[in-house]
This record gives structure tokens, sequence and C-alpha cells, in this order.
């Protein structure tokens, strides 16, 4: 049975993602003068389901329905997470300006383009992913099963990294003796 | 505790080695000792030495040149582009055969055949690279945004890059993780914000242009065009030295054979250092066992030159190309700047088109971006030159190893500084764009030189069952023509070096 309260704690590095795209997207804003109220509402627009559909990998991730680190997987589920969350992103932004919301026009072209960027958009999503999921999975494994089983799949890796540099520091030093 | 991604394991090696010694010998120099091949890593994760190559390779050729190409002619050129980055694809992966069968750096092979091309590469990197040019777009991007001037700024980087690479441990560690970071934000900010400007039609046109082999419109042909479109072909990807600086990367980061050899370390630490052998080393390749962990590796490094390399160099590209094509549409006057050719002002133009069509952030975070690349290639290049110079003055400059190659590391660091900071507070600032081109003629002569010696040192230096195949040598043979054929074709029939 999952723990919700594990997953939710697992999936800080895919949700940390997605929110620092929410910031690219509305976070300048008061920088550059727009009103503040604007610049949250676009940010929440695009960083709130990109933050969603982050957790849903990492729980997919967790569960070892999908593979952690591999690219295939990922593709596939931002081909469809990636479009929909511009979607929504496009709703809210026309709810702010035009005060009602509504669909951008030929919303299956819309949705088309976004999923073809999407592969890029994974790469990127993969990348951090991994680079903040080691620092963050070890420091919670003690207490969090998922992070121990993916902190597993690295250990053997990591092992060999000690053991690489023992033996070559060994065989220099015998070298040189 | 950091689970780091690129490992394998060095088999420890018997006492008696250093007795009896089998070596294998290659050109002129000190033969290699026989070593273990450490096994290769599983190419699941994404993140290694090609790190580098893409944090230079993404630089202006990407987010201005190609751009500006395709609103001058059409998509259809980027067929040019494609040609040029998947030529640099396979250069990746032939660098990588060296080091990663020896251990040594290119510039180690280049010695190998023939010293006076070290020595030339030597010559060309110091002239190519000591300019502070690559510092100015990052820099008047960031002026754009906060209204500090581009050569404080450019100042303070320069600093602040040497005095943190001074303050490192293991230099190579640090920058991996901190590349890998800047590059996973710009691939995820680019894809946001191009998702939200672009439309199907303008990535459509780009994707199919990529794929029109032989388009060449006339006006391409013209003594102002020509030279372009050559240093944009030199500049899609890793221009210049960049990619023989990545034989270094794969050194440091333990790839292959560099498990042998140990990390460059900052100033700090640097007492802490292991030796440094006189010489790469090499595996036995009538092992069947070793062999088979050869062909591992192989196949990781595939991965990276293919995901990583030309992935994100084709999806930042286009990317960038579906912002202009939206920019020019949105403003027309966006067009015209850009096919004038002042980058500050195309970049700037961009920037406001995106900021009226959009939100005043857009223009601002488009900005953001270009100053993010030239963080980026900040950092790559002072690492990677400085790198580069010690490498091949310690292995060959009379007496230099008195020295450690960290404390050479650090000299020609700062001397790189110095030296852009007298550049930029008393030199030719004649802004920004003047500086970049003065590098295009060397850095492109020096694109077809090292085909030559992929070639020499692939086929005359390694065992032959770890040789490239006739097709791979035809492509890099290629890669040769190419570069050579088109500097020489811009000098004599247009009487000018590459644009």
């Amino acid at each position: 049975m999952a723990d919700p309260k594990q997953l939710a704690e697992f999936s800080v590095p895919a949700i940390s993602v997605g929110a620092a795209a929410g910031l690219i997207a509305g976070g300048l804003g008061a920088f550059v003068g727009q009103p503040v109220g604007w610049a949250v509402l676009t940010g929440l627009g695009l960083g709130v389901p990109l933050m969603l559909f982050g957790a849903g990998y990492a729980v997919l991730v967790a569960l070892r329905k999908v593979p952690a680190g591999v690219f295939a997987p990922a593709a596939v589920y931002w081909v469809i997470g990636f479009p929909l969350a511009l979607m929504v992103h496009a709703v809210v932004t026309e709810w702010v300006v035009a005060g009602t919301p509504g669909l951008p026009p030929e919303p299956w072209k819309f949705l088309a383009f976004r999923a073809l960027l999407s592969m890029g958009f994974a790469i990127g999503f993969l990348w951090m992913h991994e680079q903040l999921g080691r620092h963050w999975w070890p420091r919670i494994l003690d207490r969090n099963e998922y992070a121990r089983r993916t902190v597993e799949q690295y250990v053997h890796l990591a092992a060999s990294l000690e053991a690489r540099k023992a033996a070559t520091g060994r065989a220099r030093k015998k070298r040189v003796a | 505790m950091d689970v780091t991604s690129k490992t394998s394991e060095v088999p420890e090696e018997p006492a008696a080695a250093a007795v009896t010694e089998k070596v294998w010998k290659a050109g002129r120099l000190e033969p290699m000792p026989i070593r273990k091949l450490p096994d290769a890593p599983p190419s699941m994760h994404i993140l290694g030495p090609t790190v580098f190559l893409v944090a230079l390779g993404v630089g202006m050729g990407e987010s201005y040149m190609w751009p500006r190409l395709v609103l001058v002619f059409g998509p259809d050129i980027r067929w040019l582009f494609m040609v040029g980055v998947t030529l640099q694809a396979f250069v990746l992966l032939e660098m990588a055969r060296y080091a990663m069968a020896t251990g040594e750096s290119i510039f180690f092979g280049a010695a190998r055949v023939f010293k006076p091309l070290m020595w030339f590469f030597y010559a060309a990197a110091i002239l190519i690279y000591m300019w502070p040019g690559h510092l100015s777009a990052g820099a008047a991007a960031f002026e754009e945004i906060t209204g500090i001037p581009w050569q404080v700024t450019a100042c303070v980087a320069l600093v602040f890059v040497g005095v943190l690479f001074s303050l490192l441990s293991v230099i190579y560690n640090f920058l991996e993780k901190l590349l890998g970071l800047l590059i996973g934000v710009l691939v995820v900010g680019t894809s946001v914000i191009a998702a939200i400007v672009g439309n199907w039609d303008d990535l459509g046109r780009t994707l199919s242009g990529m794929f029109a082999f032989g388009y060449f419109p006339h006006e391409a042909m013209t003594s102002t065009w020509f030279p372009v479109v050559v240093g944009s072909i030199a500049f899609a990807g890793p221009s210049g030295m960049q990619q023989m600086w990545y034989t270094l990367q794969l050194r440091d980061s333990g790839a292959g054979m560099g498990a042998h050899i140990p990390n460059i370390r900052g100033l700090r630490t640097e007492g802490e250092a292991e030796t440094m052998p006189s010489r790469g080393f090499m595996f036995d390749t009538e092992d069947p066992a070793e062999m088979a962990k050869w062909k591992g590796w192989r196949k990781w490094v595939t991965f990276d030159a293919i995901l990583l390399f030309w992935g994100i160099t084709m999806l930042v590209t286009i990317s960038f190309t579906v912002l202009a094509m939206s920019a020019a549409r949105q403003n027309p006057n966006v067009a015209s700047l850009i096919e004038g050719g002042d980058r500050d002002a195309a970049l700037k133009a961009m920037s406001d088109a995106f900021a009226s069509a959009g939100s005043p952030i857009l223009g601002t975070l488009f900005f953001a971006f270009i100053a993010l690349i030239g963080l980026n290639a900040t950092l790559g290049l002072f690492d990677s030159f400085s790198r580069g110079q010690a490498d091949m003055t310690y292995y060959f400059v009379p007496g230099a190893k008195r020295f450690s190659m960290s404390r050479l590391y650090a000299g020609f660091l700062w001397g790189v500084i110095l030296f852009g900071i007298l550049i930029l507070l008393f030199g030719p600032a004649d802004g920004p764009a003047g500086i970049l081109d003065t590098l295009a003629f060397l850095s492109t002569f020096a694109m077809g030189a090292y085909c030559i010696v992929l070639l020499l040192t692939n086929n005359m230096l390694l065992p032959k069952k770890i040789r490239p195949g006739p097709v791979r040598n035809v492509i890099i043979g290629f890669g040769a023509v190419f570069y050579l054929g088109m500097l020489f074709y811009c000098l004599f029939r247009f009487g000018v070096a590459v644009g």
C-alpha cells in the first residue's frame, strides 16, 4: 500500500522543477514592473500544472512503474503532460487578460506544437530531477522507503566510484614504490 | 552522500606490473604501459563530460547566427546546420575514441604523430582564446536587464571565475554539477518560452528546413553572405578547439583509461594532488573481456553524443529559431535589424517583440537566457583553455614538470583573466560584437586541422581492433575537406575570412 506522505516527500525534486518553470513564467514580473497579481497568476498558471505532472512522474518512479533516470519513459510522459500544462497556462492567461477563461484558437494545433517541444522539456526535466534528487533522496532515505529503493539503484555506481578511486590510488603508489 | 552517475571500477593492478611491463608503442614518444580497462557505467544516466561540450557549444551560433540566417534565407537553409552538428557528433565520438583508449588528450596524440602539430594548437589556442570576446554577449544581455555596464559585469565575472576555480578542491566535479544545473535550467526554460510564444507553423517550417538538403540560394554565394554562412556552419555546435578540450574532460571524469590519470585540483588543495604519469595507458585489445568492456564504453559515449550533444544543441537552436520567427512576425522591424547584422540591436528588438506580444517578462527572460548562455560558455571556456594549455605545457615544455599540473592550470587561468581585464579596460573595446568576430578564421582552421589529426591519431596510434571503420574515416575526412574547403574558398573567392 503506497504511503502518500512518503510519496510527497519523495516527489520534492520533481515538484521543484515544475516550480522553477513557474518562476520562469511569472517570477520576473515584479522585476520588470508588471503588476504583482498578474505575474503571480501567470506563474501559477504554468507552475502548478507542471508541479502536479512532475509529482505524477515521481510517483511512477517511486512505485517502480518507470525506471529512474531513463529518457524514453520520461519523454512519453511529458509528450502528454507538457502540452496539457501549457493549455492550462493559456486558459489562465486568457482569464486574467479577458476576464473569462477560454481555449486558445485551434486547440489541436496548440497541443501538437507543444507536444513536439516537450522532448526538450523532458531532457531538461530529467536532468534537473536527477541533479536535485541525488542530493535530496539520500537525506531522507532513513525514513522514506521510496527514496531508499531509488538510492539503492545508484548505490552500485557510488560504490564503484569509491572502489575506483581507491584502486587507482593504490596502483599509483605501488608504481611509485 | 553524493550519488555520482558516471562511475566504474578500476581493477587493482598486480604489484609486479612495473617489472615485466607490457607496453603499446604509439608514435615517437614514450610507449603506453598496458593496464586494465575499467568497467563501463550503464548508459542510463544523463550526466557526464559531454555537459562541457553542450555548455560551450550552445552559444551565439544557436541563439543568434542561425536564427539570423533563417530570417534572411528562409528555414530551408537549416539543412547546413543539420550537417554541421551531425558532423560534430561524429567528431565527438572519434575524439572520445582516442581519449578513452589511452587516457591522453588529443594534443598528446598530435604530439605522438608530429610534434609541430601540437605546437600549432598550442599557439592557436592562445591567439583565439585570450580575447575576452565570449564574455561580451552574455554581459551585454545582463546590462539590458540590470543597467550595469557590460565591462563591469565582465571584469567581475573574470575575477569571480578565477577565485572560484582556485578555491575548489577538484575542479572537474564541481563544474560538471554546476554546468549540469545551468543547462538544465536553460533547456527547461527555452522549451517553456518557445512553447508560450511560438506556433505550429514556425516549428513545422523550422523542422522541414532541416531536411532541405542542397538548398543554397543565389544570394548566399555573394561576398556579403557567404562568409557569414561559413562562419555559422563553423559555429554550429562546439566551434574552434572545444572538441579537443573535451578529451581532457573525458580524462578527468575517469572515462575509459582516463581512470588511471589523477584529477586536476584547485590551488588551495594542490598539495594533495597525486603524481601525474608521464604518458597515458593502453588496454589489452587481444583480451575478449577487455574488448567487451571497450564496447560498453563506446555505447556510453554514443548515448552522450546522440541524446545530450546532438539532441540539446538541436533543441536550443530550434527553440531560438522559432523565437526569432515569432518576433519577426510580430514586429517586421526585427527582421530588418537581424538581417542588418547588428547583433546587440537585433537581440534587443527580439526581446522587445516578446515583451509587447506576451508580457514584459518574456522580454526580460529572453535576455536572461542570453546571459545564461554567456555564463555557461565563460565557465567552460576558462576551465577548458587552462586545462588544455596546462596539459601541453606540462608534458612538452622543457622544465615545466617542476610545477604541478594544478599550478600550471592556475597560471594559465589567471594569465587569461588578467589579460582579459586589461583588454576590457584599455583594449579595443569597440562594443561587445567587435571582439567576437576576430576569432573566426583561426577557429575554423583549427576545426579542419583537428579532423586531420583525428584521422592520423586514431588510425596510426591505436591498436587495429579499436581503430575507426571506413565509414567513420570517410565522415571525418569529409569534415576536414568541408571546413578547410569552405574557409579557403571564402578567402580566395571573396578575399575575406569567415564572418
